[in-house]
């Protein structure tokens, strides 16, 4: 098995557009996990804070965990409705350069932000199954996806990064 | 007449100068006492420092003056030495120096500019892992996909695009269509 060589070589083509692929939207959504329970921490850090400073009594989430686990529901779908529906990408799409959009290609509405984020629990309820589509729909659908009717996409200009890249090779080198 | 006393009375003058010994007699002058009796802010007074200074030349001095000779005498690393940088250091306002000169902006972006590049490049490998992994896929399933849209119709083939191509079509070859290209790139 060999390794693609565009893994390792410069970006050579515009993708913004197309349908992105599992692996990006896989990192994607690990960057979103972390970032999401990250905030959500320093989140409960500070309020708790806020509380002992006011009332002088501990709150710790640990014990109460019903609480916790409704909280963090609530935070989940509030981080990902609220991003994708403001401009159709979360922290971790943002860095990994991919975009929700609507399966025409306009933009996102709230509807469909908060239908996606609804669903989403879905296609990992189903033993993961919800996924499988991103890998053998032509269109990269995922179960919330289809449910939601929007599709991923490169949003990343990697026509502009390859720029760069030669703007930084010496000139015998460049293309 | 005259000419005769006037040659006499050189003659004379010459006579006595040649008889006196100047350097005793102004041995025996007091000096001291004289230059006591001198008014040297009158005479200064007198003097126009302004017209002389008007009349010298200063670019003809300067120029003959060899600044490279004079820099080569100069012991540079010896006065460097003396200097105190440290104390210079910290006398100096950095925050101040930042927010007045244009450091900030240089520091944001040559931050900016790295930031860029590994975005750059956790995106590309991601992008080249995803063409991957659809190649295997496609591979496995035993199916071809380059006549796949690589993606939503108004972002690969946005309407305006489409009117333009119809319209070169009249007048001659259309525009290279550059995303279907990639499709089949990242989809093959």
């Amino acid at each position: 098995m060999t390794m693609p060589s565009t893994v390792l070589a410069p970006p050579d083509a515009g993708r913004q557009g197309n349908y992105a692929g599992g692996v990006t939207r896989l990192v994607a959504f690990a960057a979103d996990v972390g970032a999401s329970w990250g905030l959500f921490t320093l989140g409960v850090a500070g309020l708790g804070f806020a509380i002992n400073l006011v009332t002088g009594k501990q709150v710790n989430l640990a014990s109460r965990q019903i609480l916790a686990l409704i909280a963090i529901i609530i935070w989940e779908f509030v981080y990902f409705a609220y991003q994708w529906s403001l401009g159709g990408k979360t922290i971790g799409m943002a860095l990994l350069g991919i975009r929700v959009v609507a399966s025409d290609g306009s933009p996102i509405t709230p509807r469909q932000a908060v239908v996606r984020t609804v669903t989403l629990p879905l296609s990992f309820l189903l033993f993961g199954l919800g996924f499988i589509g991103i890998l053998l729909n032509k269109d990269r659908h995922a179960l919330h996806d289809r449910l939601a009717k929007t599709v991923v996409v490169y949003s990343w200009d990697a026509r502009a990064a390859r720029l760069r890249w030669l703007a930084k090779q010496e000139p015998t080198t460049s293309v | 007449m005259e000419q005769l006393v006037e040659s006499i009375a050189e003659r004379v003058v010459n006579l006595v100068l040649d008889a006196v010994d100047i350097n005793a007699l102004v041995a025996q002058i007091d000096m001291d006492a004289v230059l006591a009796n001198v008014d040297v802010d009158a005479i200064v007074s007198k003097v126009d420092v302004q017209k002389i200074i008007d009349r010298v030349d200063v670019d003809e001095i300067v120029a003959r003056v060899d600044v490279d000779a004079i820099i080569d005498r100069v012991d540079v690393q010896h006065i460097i030495e003396r200097v105190d940088v440290q104390e210079i250091v910290q006398r100096v306002d950095i925050d101040s120096l930042v927010e007045q000169t244009e450091l900030g902006t240089i520091i944001a972006r040559s931050t900016s500019g790295v930031a860029s590049e590994v975005l750059d490049v956790v995106r590309a490998q991601g992008v080249g892992l995803d063409d991957f992994v659809a190649r295997w896929v496609n591979r496995i399933l035993r199916r071809t996909s380059t006549d796949w849209p690589a993606g939503p119709f108004r972002l690969i083939d946005p309407p305006e695009a489409a009117t333009e191509a119809t319209t070169e079509a009249t007048t001659g070859p259309p525009a290279e269509a550059e995303a279907p290209t990639l499709t089949a790139e990242a989809t093959r």
